[in-house]
């Protein structure tokens, strides 16, 4: 026979195998595994590539100097001695308001040339720098505040006037800021808006960008001239706050995705089993007909070739399709458009599916090819499909190596398979046992009762696999369902009623006494707190670099300024656990209270000196009281309190934090009108913020999870499948026996609705434990129990198995064909 | 005072039956008429394929005639519902198999429960008991049918029959699995429970021997139903007995 006649012959075959329940679900499986893998592939790729560019085109130069002071005119002039053309770039934090609402955005000021490296984008397209006067603003500045192209926006003491729609910008800037809604000003409007102010945080950048070699040359004469406030940021730096979402969501929409490759991979090799076992009979016809045993192989691999081509055509353009709607879900996390992806990429998931379908299908082709004609007189079991054992073994290795690759990381794939095996190994036992408990429970009152725990007893080997994997994805999306609403809602409702919901920063101390009377006219009761930013510069007479070790370096607030604060009255929430109250100052110098997880984190005692610099002067502090601080308490709180008289001379801002009752929207627009330098931070802005982000990544995995879902369904009808012609029987022979067809379907539905009972059941029970360690660790709140849950999942357990156990019974053939059968 | 009369407890009237398939119709037969009285025994006798197996399985109101109807007891199968069909052949219908057709997952003592727990009896295990002793099967109450030779396993499914007390007890050649000297065992054990507890017996058989012990032997051949000469035995005589 030649190629092309067993080809002819296998799409015959292929065409009759439709007909087959095992091999829909095999073509189902593959589709869904081959379409899952290649977007995930695209996406990450697209992750992948957007982080890569983040490199020159997100940074907006190949070199960055980044500091909280202004840059000295030195650097730029270094800068262009060795050829490197440069940019100034202030950034900040500040109220942008307009059409009497407000919002919290970050301000970048920038002048030609600008970018260095990639591009602005904005509609109308107006160039690279905004005319002055005129700003660009993000499409969310617009909308919270109701503006449109044309419209006046204020900043600070500036209005100026809203000239394009900031479609995508380089250079974002770096720290939480960075998430704000931009708007972009020319450089030369900056001042007016009176926004540069002691106290106000701000990021002076300078852009660099030239030939390679001279960049690297100028960043290593740079690097010892670096000041404290200073610091670089280029191509290869780490710790990019972006670059680190980025691949974390890559990793987790992967991690997200293996329960359903596995599903599929499942699936795929107990269709395959079934199939390559209803195809004993006609391999051994073949075989009596004269075909070689390598011919059957070749036959059936074709059949196998040609199902792969179909589902690797049909799984790749229902990615294309899918690969559009996650790419607008993730747009809205990372700023910038994603770049797109190869054509390798686009071909990843259906060279997966080959490598899936291969090692897999390998051994019970090989059991088709080991069947002899005598199978045809014996009818009996084949004996073959246990020598399939070790290649089974390989085949599953092979989908281990294959999941360690595809996470990129050996020990996570085991580490997860691991996990998945135990929970799924213990699931299948608890549920199995509740199932014939509950089944034994109610024999008594059945009429049926008996047949219902024999049922169960006979279908324990499947209900095994079938209870974990439906209680595992149901409650994963329990998990997610309850973490898209819950989550955010209850951290909410625990801050305490009454609780500072404002914060104010960026007060000038000549705007101190207006705004005191400004609250007290509104009737907020508001305290103002002075606050001096400064560094610490050294221990005991020794620099920070002798006084500390490498760990204790690491702390934040030996890296940042600190807000150094002074009062004589201990305030809300602290409490002195060592040393004595107030803070001193006096010919002696000046005395320090220090909060006590700094203190235990630097290592500091009573009696211990601290060097602090504020710019150009440098001062010391003796450590005299360790203060406990209850930071939850919605109060502005420091690290450092002196006595009032010690920094008297040092640039001072105020901070005050005041709760406003929600239906109060007079006061906070009062407020910035009167004081538009202000920077107002409102909790629930940031709240919602922080909610759409995780709204975002939850539905994104919500996709991947109904993918799951179909997975894990079509695998659950496999299952059910399975003994199909055994249930079939055993209904024939009850019927013959005096039972109803009525009965018998009853009889179904208790096993299936049971087993759908006791899987919402253990759903519900994995969500609640799942989102425990959730509640107490990430969000310190009380875990409570989700009655909706308890409600939901066991009802749409027993929902869903009854619809797949009515789906995978068709109907029952004429009783007698079925008894005469055997 | 008048009983309502309950023979003849069989009763076919234009009795047809044909399979549709892709390559046409197949007519088994069509027309047959058939009375069968209480405590009559009935062989149907015929060449494989003839039919045999699917006029049963119309007798027992198992499967639907293409025309015709069948009576039970004085009702007519075609006006029940499902479930009214069910309770009919748990009131008064058993079936033994070629095959056994036991459940392998319950001991004898549960596969003679079966039936008696489908129809919600109270006594079934006593009852179930009772009759394993009576087919000999005293000593394997609580074996497994894979642990039985055939000829035990077609006793426990002969005392799966009889425990309902049935009216009708159609049985498709019985002993088709099994040797001669047990199936003459089995033969005589179902001859035996037949006559004390005045069953009508309607079964199928290639055994002329087996054919020849029936009171009434009906031939099917190409589709027709023919009353081969009764070789006159004391079933026959039974028969007259009951209904004078
Ligand atoms: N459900 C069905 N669909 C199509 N054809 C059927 C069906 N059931 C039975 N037949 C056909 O009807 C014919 C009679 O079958 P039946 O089993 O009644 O014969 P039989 O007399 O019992 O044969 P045997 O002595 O071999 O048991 C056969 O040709 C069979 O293939
Ligand atoms: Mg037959």
């Amino acid at each position: 026979m030649t190629l092309s006649q067993l080809n002819r012959l296998a799409l015959r075959q292929s065409r009759a195998s439709w007909r087959l329940l095992e091999w829909r679900a095999l073509a189902a499986a593959l589709l869904i595994a081959i379409c899952l893998s290649t977007l995930l592939a695209v996406t990450g790729a697209k992750l992948e590539k957007s982080l890569g560019q983040q490199s020159a085109a997100l940074l907006g130069a190949d070199l960055v100097i980044s500091s909280s002071r202004p840059l000295p005119d030195k650097r730029a002039q270094a800068a262009s001695t060795y050829g490197l053309q440069s940019s100034t770039v202030t950034q900040l934090s500040s109220m942008l308001s307009g059409n009497d609402k407000f919002l919290l955005g970050s301000i970048k000021a920038v002048a030609e040339p600008y970018p260095l490296r990639g591009e602005i984008s904005t509609a109308p397209a107006l160039g690279s720098v905004p005319e002055p006067g005129t700003v660009w603003a993000e499409k969310t500045v617009l909308q919270r505040l109701g503006l449109n192209v044309g419209d006046p926006l204020t900043l600070g003491y500036s209005t100026l006037t809203i000239s394009a729609e900031l479609l995508s910008t380089p250079d974002r800037g770096r720290g939480f800021g960075s998430f704000n809604p931009m708007v972009i000003l020319n450089q030369a409007d900056l001042a007016a808006t009176q926004l540069i102010a002691p106290g106000a945080r701000i990021d002076y950048r300078l852009l660099i960008a030239g030939p390679k070699t001279q960049v690297d040359q100028f960043e290593q004469s740079l690097l010892p001239q670096l000041s404290s406030a200073e610091r670089l940021v280029s191509l290869n730096s780490e710790g990019n706050l972006q670059g680190n979402l980025q691949q974390n969501l890559n990793r987790y929409l992967r991690l997200s995705a293996v329960m359903a490759l596995l599903l599929c991979a499942l699936t795929i090799l107990l269709s395959l089993r079934r199939f390559s076992h209803a195809s004993l009979n006609r391999a051994a016809v073949l075989l009596n007909l004269g075909l070689q045993p390598g011919q059957l192989v070749q036959l059936f691999g074709l059949q196998l070739l040609q199902l792969w081509l179909v589902c690797a055509a049909a799984g790749t353009l229902i990615a294309l399709l899918l690969d559009s709607l996650v790419a607008s879900l993730l747009n809205s996390m990372i700023p910038g458009q994603l770049p797109d992806a190869t054509l390798l990429h686009w071909l990843q998931g259906a060279l997966m599916g080959l490598v899936l379908l291969t090692t897999l299908g390998l051994p019970p082709l090989l059991a088709i090819s080991r069947v002899s004609v005598s199978q045809l007189l014996r009818q009996s079991e084949p004996a073959s499909v246990t020598t399939g054992k070790v290649l089974m073994g390989l085949a599953l290795l092979a989908l281990l190596v294959w999941i360690g690759l595809y996470l990129d990381s050996p020990v996570l794939a085991l580490a997860l398979t691991a996990v998945l095996v135990g929970v799924s190994w213990a699931l299948g036992l608890i549920g199995q046992w509740l199932t014939r408990r509950l089944a034994t429970l109610l024999s008594g009152r059945l009429k049926l009762g008996r047949l219902l725990v024999l049922r169960i007893q006979q279908q324990r080997r499947w209900q095994k696999l079938q209870i974990p994997v439906m209680s595992l994805l149901l409650a994963l999306m329990a998990l997610l369902w309850l973490a898209r609403g819950d989550l955010m809602e209850r951290w909410a409702e625990q801050l305490p009623l009454d609780s500072a919901n404002h914060f104010v920063i960026n007060i000038q101390p000549w705007e101190k006494d207006p705004l005191a009377a400004f609250m007290q006219q509104q009737g907020v009761e508001a305290e103002l707190y002075p606050m001096v930013r400064a560094r610490i510069t050294g221990k005991n007479g020794l620099a920070n670099a002798e006084a500390f070790n490498a760990e204790q370096k690491q702390h934040n607030s030996l890296n940042r300024e600190l807000n150094l604060t002074w009062r004589s009255q201990l305030a809300r929430g602290n409490e002195v656990i060592e040393g004595s109250w107030p803070p001193k100052t006096d010919d002696n110098g000046n005395t320090v209270s220090v909060e006590s997880n700094v203190a235990a984190h630097l290592g500091l005692k009573l009696g211990d000196t601290l060097s602090f610099s504020v710019g150009a002067n440098q001062f010391e502090a003796t450590v005299d009281s360790i203060r406990k601080v209850k930071w939850d308490s919605f109060q502005p709180n420091f690290y450092m309190v002196f006595a009032p008289a010690a920094l008297e001379k040092l640039p001072t801002s105020y901070i005050t934090a005041f709760y406003l009752p929600p239906e109060n929207s007079t006061t906070a627009n009062g407020l910035l009108e009167q004081f538009p330098t202000l920077t107002l931070i409102a909790i629930e802005q940031l709240l919602a913020q922080a909610r759409q982000l995780i709204e975002h990544l939850v539905d994104a995995s919500s996709l991947i999870m109904a993918m799951s879902l179909l997975a894990g369904t079509i695998l659950v009808i496999t299952l059910m499948t399975q003994e199909r012609a055994q249930r079939r029987y055993e209904n024939a022979l009850l019927q013959a026996l005096g039972a109803s067809n009525r009965d018998c379907q009853q009889l179904d539905r208790l096993e299936f609705g049971l087993t759908g009972l006791v899987c919402g059941a253990l759903a519900a029970l994995l969500a609640e434990l799942a989102l425990w360690p959730i509640h107490q660790m990430a969000l310190k709140v009380d875990p409570v129990i989700h009655p909706s849950s308890w409600l939901i999942l066991p009802l749409l357990g027993m929902a869903l198995f009854t619809l797949l156990g009515s789906l995978s019974r068709r109907a029952p053939r004429s009783l007698w064909t079925q008894l005469r059968a055997r | 005072m008048t009983t309502p009369d309950y023979s003849p407890v069989v009763q076919a009237t234009g009795l047809t039956k044909w399979f549709d398939s892709h390559s046409g119709r197949l007519s088994l037969f069509s027309e047959l008429e058939l009375t069968i009285q209480r405590g009559e025994s009935v062989a149907i006798i015929g060449p494989s394929g003839s039919g045999k197996s699917t006029l049963l399985s119309l007798l027992a109101g198992l499967d639907s005639p293409s025309h015709g109807d069948v009576m039970i007891a004085g009702q007519a199968l075609a006006q029940l519902d499902d479930s009214q069909r069910a309770a009919l052949r748990s009131q008064h219908l058993s079936f033994i198999f070629q095959a056994f057709h036991l459940l392998p997952e319950l001991n004898a003592l549960e596969n003679v429960m079966l039936p008696l727990e489908i129809r919600g009896q109270q006594n079934a295990e006593a009852t179930a008991r009772q009759w394993l002793d009576n087919v000999g099967l005293a000593e394997r109450h609580s074996h497994y049918p894979p642990m039985l030779s055939g000829g035990e396993q077609q006793r426990v499914a002969i005392a799966r029959a009889f425990a309902t007390e049935p009216t009708l007890l159609f049985a498709d050649e019985p002993t088709g699995n099994l040797d001669q000297s047990t199936g003459d065992a089995i033969v005589e054990q179902l001859f035996t429970l037949n006559r004390e507890y005045s069953t009508t017996l309607i079964l199928i058989t290639h055994d002329s021997r087996l054919a020849a012990r029936c009171g009434r032997v009906l031939q099917l051949q190409q589709g027709q139903l023919v009353e081969q000469p009764a070789a006159g035995s004391a079933q026959a005589d039974a028969a007259e007995e009951a209904h004078p």
